[in-house]
């Protein structure tokens, strides 16, 4: 049994596909792009389809990953075939960059970088972020809700204005263990306090990382 | 047109993905292309209306003419309605996310009588004048169809042109006349007026409708000549119509969120409550082979799981069994499950069941409707208690453990009786399972009663008949607590404002649209959503504008008085419906019409008998 990696895209519309849908439109395309599949056995067999890192509803995405496992020979798999496949199955927004033997582990993740913009001159609000001695915001966690200080682990953030858009990147710890930080938060905080208009801000993940700094996919 | 302003909306709301289209399967054109835009609207939400078969079956057939495009309308939830207004969005179709304003045509599919007030919201949020009347030339025509285009009467001030019967010719015949008449720039007068020709096509502006002192109708006068009676448009042989292979694959989930298959259309049973059942006369059903190969490329094409077959009675379809043993030989390899929604209780065999149960095993659900044997003989639901026993015992035998039934209250000459008989019926069904020695152990039997109010129907033999009063029916909802003694039976029942609501829009006349139009400008829309339903609103606008709801939902209406829906012809003569309403007083039952013709006059709709009476279609007693 091999575990293959699918790299896709998530942009446009298909950013408004939450994550429990795109499990099924995900599950659904690999049957219908006849990629070569393994079941889980039981009495309902059904494709077993792992996500790397779950996407924000509404974030847009470069670096999206799902693995599946399958038991033919990797050697023997046009995967290039199966991406077009694939892609043509998917919605509209869902690409396929390329579908390849897993390589590296996805527990090893640790952080994921985020391009975002905010239509207006928002560079006064982060001037603020970055003046703030502290900037506590309240995160919910299966075990309840917490605050934590944006400015631990996010002390500054550089920004810049492009055809009427305030523009900055955001590298965020990320992962299936340890801190979690979505942009959104740091958007939120940006929001109350400084009347940046979160819900119409554009994030765009664009890398995943690796403990060592090496990146997860690409 | 996915904007900003769409944008931001879309991060406000939940299930952004109701309204963002791109699903699989969806139909893209280059609007330079083509002669003809058609708007497909769902006065529902995007889960309801995706579960819809009719929408799909449309939307394929439109699409395959290259120069018209077909697109979807949902009617957005309360939240997105909000966000849309308050950031000036109108109304658009998923596709192209043009607003409704551009298309030609812009169709309404009206399922459900409570969805009315759904259909001013869209519209009004689109822009386009509510009235008919006061739509010009700018305006696209606005049609509808299905089912309750039997009686839309209400909805007459509203809606150009209404289609009776069956779509599959009759739209694309609709489409080619807007067509011609966009080509040489008719008047939608002169439009409307050529469609009234086309089968089923229903103009309702063309039809006078003059009451006499007492509110009941005295005359309906066809204008400009238009056919005094409209016949519903259908299909003859239905192995002439493909069925939709490549379904709109909705991302988040629809109610019915699988393949499906028609099987049949159509009922023989004849069950007198029924409206579907004489709507769709006569009963005519797709063979094994081409339900088996277009199940195959629709699982292909939509990578769905599972397949359902559908139609208003699976198991009257005579070659069932060798259409489950074609699609048992494909459906386990392909990880492919097979549900059967419309098994009837007396005909459900053992082999059937293990056909079934060879893929999933699930609750079952059957329908006695009524409970007692006198009063299913006056419904005509043609379902003894030994058969209810014996499909039970084969279920729990082959291990289902819960049994879900369906019933009705409030049915014509009910009594408090009927009303324990529907306690004593589950009672012995929880009885029946523990007699079982062969049963899983440590699993208790589960009997849920879902109990829905009656609402007498147009068409139907007991449109003569008034609805229990909303105190009757709450009288028999407690009666029926009372009278269940097991904890193993769980009641469920329906609101009974719902379907007094209900009542008075089914049978309702043109009067009902201003009342419509009242209720939807005070808030009300989303009626058939209890959290959604402003009932005391209704009362008011009813109220206000002195219309007496009882006229319509609990008057008994004499057999000979001119019904708002005499003129729309669904093959059923009225005779005949008054005839069966006789018998039903005497508790007479009548076959199913496969078995024997009972001469409802839908034959004439094919040209000849509805069944070939040698080879029989109904199953042997199993």
């Amino acid at each position: 049994m091999t575990t293959i990696r699918v790299w896709f895209t998530k942009t446009g519309e298909a950013s408004y596909i939450s994550h429990l849908d795109l499990q099924r439109v995900m599950g659904r395309a690999m049957r219908r792009a006849g990629l070569p599949v393994w079941y889980s056995l039981g009495f309902n067999p059904h494709i077993y389809i792992t996500f790397a890192l779950p996407l924000s509803l509404g974030q847009e995405s470069e670096v999206e990953s799902v693995d599946f496992k399958t038991e033919s020979d990797p050697a023997q798999l046009d995967f290039e075939a199966m991406a077009k496949a694939l892609t043509e199955a998917l919605p509209r927004g869902i690409d396929v960059v390329k579908i390849y033997p897993a390589d590296t582990d996805a527990t090893r993740i640790a952080s994921a970088r985020y391009q975002i913009r905010v239509p207006g001159d928002w560079t006064a609000a982060l001037a603020a972020y970055n003046a703030a001695a502290e900037a506590a915001v309240e995160k919910k966690t299966k075990r309840g809700v917490k605050t934590l200080n944006l400015k631990d682990t996010v002390p500054a953030i550089e920004s810049w204005l492009r055809d009427g858009e305030t523009c900055f990147v955001l590298t965020l710890p990320a992962g299936s263990t340890g801190l979690n930080l979505n942009p959104s938060l740091i958007l939120g905080w940006l929001e109350q306090h400084h009347g940046l208009p979160a819900s119409a801000a554009h994030v765009l993940r664009s890398a995943i990382y690796l403990e060592n700094g090496a990146k997860f996919l690409g | 047109m996915f904007d900003e302003k769409l944008k931001a909306a879309l991060a406000a709301v939940q299930k952004p993905g109701r309204y963002t289209g791109g699903e699989p399967g969806c139909v893209y054109k280059d609007k330079a292309e083509l002669d003809l835009r058609f708007a497909f609207c769902f006065p529902d939400t995007y889960e309801v209306g995706m579960s819809f078969l009719g929408m799909k079956i449309l939307y394929e057939l439109l699409n395959q003419n290259p120069r018209w495009w077909c697109e979807r309308a949902f009617m957005p939830w309360v939240d997105m309605k909000a966000e849309m207004e308050k950031r000036s969005i109108p109304l658009y179709c998923l596709e192209s996310k043009d607003p409704l304003t551009a298309f030609d045509v812009v169709g309404f599919t009206l399922q459900y009588e409570l969805s009315y007030t759904n259909i001013l919201a869209m519209l009004d949020m689109a822009g386009i004048p509510l009235r008919a009347a006061d739509r010009g030339e700018e305006w696209p025509l606005v049609v509808a169809g299905g089912p309750c285009v039997c009686n839309a009467e209400p909805l007459a001030d509203f809606i150009d042109m209404m289609m009776l019967g069956e779509g599959e010719e009759q739209l694309p015949a609709v489409c080619e006349l807007v067509c011609k008449a966009k080509a040489e720039k008719w008047e939608k007068k002169r439009l409307l007026r050529a469609m009234a020709d086309i089968p089923g096509c229903y103009v309702p502006s063309l039809y006078d409708v003059q009451y006499n002192e007492d509110g009941t109708i005295r005359a309906v006068q066809p204008l400009d000549g238009v056919p005094a009676v409209v016949k519903k448009a259908i299909i003859r042989d239905m192995d002439s119509q493909p069925l939709p292979t490549h379904f709109v694959v909705p991302m988040i989930g629809a109610v019915h969120d699988r393949a499906q298959i028609e099987v049949l259309r159509g009922c023989v049973r004849g069950c007198r409550f029924c409206q579907a059942g004489f709507l769709y006369r006569p009963m005519r059903q797709r063979s094994a082979d081409k339900l088996n190969q277009a199940a195959r490329d629709l699982c292909g094409n939509t990578g769905y799981d599972e397949v359902s077959l559908t139609s208003l009675s699976t198991s009257d379809h005579s070659q069932l069994e060798p259409l489950l043993d074609e699609l048992l030989e494909w459906t386990p390899g392909e990880h492919v499950n097979i549900s059967l929604p419309s098994l009837r209780i007396d005909n459900f065999s053992e082999s059937l069941i293990a056909k079934t149960t060879k893929v999933r095993k699930s609750g079952l659900t059957f329908a006695p409707e009524a409970g007692t044997q006198r009063l299913r003989d006056v419904i005509n639901k043609n379902v003894t208690w030994d058969e209810i026993e014996k499909s039970c015992r084969i279920a729990f035998d082959a291990g289902y453990t819960s049994v879900k039934l369906y019933f009705m209250m409030g049915l014509p000459t009910e009594t408090l009786e009927d009303i324990e008989g529907i306690a004593e019926t589950a009672q012995k069904i929880v009885d029946l399972y523990y007699k079982n020695p062969d049963r899983p152990k440590g699993k208790g039997a589960q009997v849920t009663i879902s109990v829905a109010c009656f609402v007498p129907k147009p068409h139907t033999p007991f449109q003569f008949w008034p609805q229990d009063t909303k105190e009757m029916l709450e009288e028999k909802q407690k009666h029926l607590i009372h009278s269940v003694k097991s904890r193993k039976i769980t009641v469920r029942y329906h609101d009974s404002k719902t379907s007094f609501l209900e009542a008075v829009f089914a049978k309702g006349d043109r009067r009902l649209g201003r009342v419509l139009e009242e209720a939807y400008r005070r808030g009300c829309y989303f009626d058939g959503w209890d959290d959604q339903f402003h009932y005391d609103t209704w009362l008011e606008v009813f109220r206000d504008l002195g219309v007496d709801m009882a006229f319509y939902a609990n008057r008994a209406i004499p057999t000979d008085e001119i019904t708002p829906w005499d003129h729309l012809y669904y093959g059923v003569d009225k005779r005949y419906l008054v005839s069966e309403y006789e018998k039903a007083m005497q508790a007479q039952t009548t076959p199913p019409c496969n078995r024997k013709c009972s001469g409802c006059g839908a034959n004439k709709l094919l040209g000849g008998a509805c069944f070939d009476y040698d080879q029989s279609m109904v199953h042997e007693d199993r």
